[in-house]
């Protein structure tokens, strides 16, 4: 019988979250949810709330990013054909808001214990040019730390990361396997990660 | 795929943000993240990788690329302004974006054959005759303003089969005694046969030096109608 655990109450919906007439997107405008999307809000609010709730300590934060999940779920909605899962679709959509959030707190630049992501500096008036106020000295750096990768990683890393690529178009690029285009991409991003640590911590003493 | 003894790692991280995990495994991780902080750290660093590499680097990538000529394998690479190095020494790619790497130092240099690929096709029009200039942008940035100031005189003053002496291109900008000067703007020219610096020759009808080889010097004239500056020198 649907409701007799966590995981199938939230899919059953015992826990049902009240489904709003309007959604205010970031900008302001209100927008009125499709009967599908309305659906998902009363199927997977409650706990798209405690997974978000999970991952960040403001609760006006997971306010904003929980709407920001349905407005992306209006605007661009997931594929619901055969083989689809929409509750995977909104856990993405609602994770990487989470982790965007958390890369660009800037709360958390206050103890310096070592993570990349607590150096970063506030969100700029921008939203959107990835450059976080960024000095142009800072920018500096981070093309040196990518122009020093070894070749293949940076190539794997420019076209997978900068570009899109697939890994079929990145093996043919680089002339290698897929998992060996892969395992490039990979490598490069993790060494870039720790390098990129400094230059935040650097950015953070301006 | 993250059951009780699921060891954490950077690289099912990135599979994740990736999108390259299945359905059932992506949702995992979605709910493992909210669990783990190590993995949410790492997850939220490489988040912010994602928007800080492209908006630092795209419009500062060297492009390069290789394709077949007359002249042996040529290479080139471009800036968002243009090409900016054209060659056919016989440096194989390593070699090529060795050079590339120092001579643009903290811009990331990496392959790409579309961003090359008017290059090439002009280029091979070139050389089949079916083209007497170019329409693509140089980018000379790495020049001093006198090379530039040469370079881009002699583009504008000799056209397809023309020649023009050295000294004679030191008095059009202006610098009559600057012949030698002038030489060594020319051999500095890194975009040769767009920048058609084969075009100087010297005063007594000589053919003069080339950075490409001599002998390179004498086909680009060939092909440009002017076999009878062969036979002269």
């Amino acid at each position: 019988m649907p409701g007799t655990t966590p995981a199938a109450r939230a899919l059953h919906g015992p826990v049902r979250a009240h489904a709003p007439d309007t959604i205010e997107s970031r900008e302001g405008a209100r927008i009125a949810p499709p009967k599908g999307v309305e659906g998902w809000i009363g199927r997977y609010g409650a706990e798209l709330r405690r997974h978000l709730t999970r991952m960040l300590s403001s609760e006006a934060d997971v306010d904003d990013l929980l709407q920001e999940v349905w407005v992306t779920a209006i605007r661009r909605p997931p594929d619901t054909g055969p083989g689809s899962n929409v509750r995977a679709w909104l856990y993405r959509v609602a994770t990487n808001a989470a982790l965007d959030c958390l890369s660009k707190d800037r709360r958390r630049c206050c103890a310096l214990d070592g993570r990349l992501t607590q150096l970063l500096p506030e969100r700029t008036a921008t939203p959107g040019d990835g450059l976080d106020g960024l000095s142009e000295a800072g920018r500096e750096r981070v093309r040196e730390k990518v122009a020093l990768l070894p070749r293949k990683q940076r190539e794997a890393v420019w076209l997978r990361w900068v570009e899109g690529q697939d890994y079929a178009t990145i093996a043919e690029r680089l002339d290698c396997s897929q998992a060996s285009a892969r395992a490039n991409v990979y490598n490069g991003l993790k060494r870039l990660r720790s390098e990129l640590f400094e230059i935040w911590r650097k950015e953070n003493e301006r | 795929m993250i059951g009780e003894a699921y060891v954490c790692n950077e690289d099912d991280v990135l599979a994740y943000l990736a999108g390259e995990l299945e359905c059932e495994d992506d949702l995992e991780m979605s709910v493992h993240l909210a669990e783990c902080g190590e993995c949410r750290d790492w997850a939220a660093d490489f988040r912010a990788l994602d928007r800080v590499i492209p908006a630092c680097c795209k419009d500062e990538a060297i492009h390069w690329h290789s394709f077949a000529s007359p002249f042996g394998t040529m290479y080139a690479a471009a800036t968002g302004k243009g090409v900016a190095r054209i060659t056919w020494r016989e440096l194989g790619e390593e070699g090529f974006v060795r050079e590339l790497e120092s001579s643009f130092p903290c811009r990331p240099v990496v392959r790409d054959p579309e961003a090359l690929a008017d290059v090439e096709r002009e280029m091979t029009q070139y050389f089949r005759g079916e083209r007497t200039e170019f329409d693509m942008e140089v980018d000379l940035s790495t020049l001093t303003e006198f090379e530039r100031d040469v370079l881009a005189e002699l583009t504008e003053a000799i056209k397809f089969g023309q020649v023009l002496p050295y000294s004679e291109l030191a008095r059009r900008i202006g610098k009559p005694k600057a012949a030698r000067a002038v030489g060594n703007a020319v051999g500095a020219n890194p975009v040769p046969i767009v920048v058609p610096c084969h075009r100087v020759v010297r005063l007594d009808g000589g053919l003069g030096g080339y950075g490409g080889g001599v002998e390179y010097k004498e086909r680009l004239l060939e092909i440009e109608g002017r076999a009878d500056l062969l036979r002269a020198s």
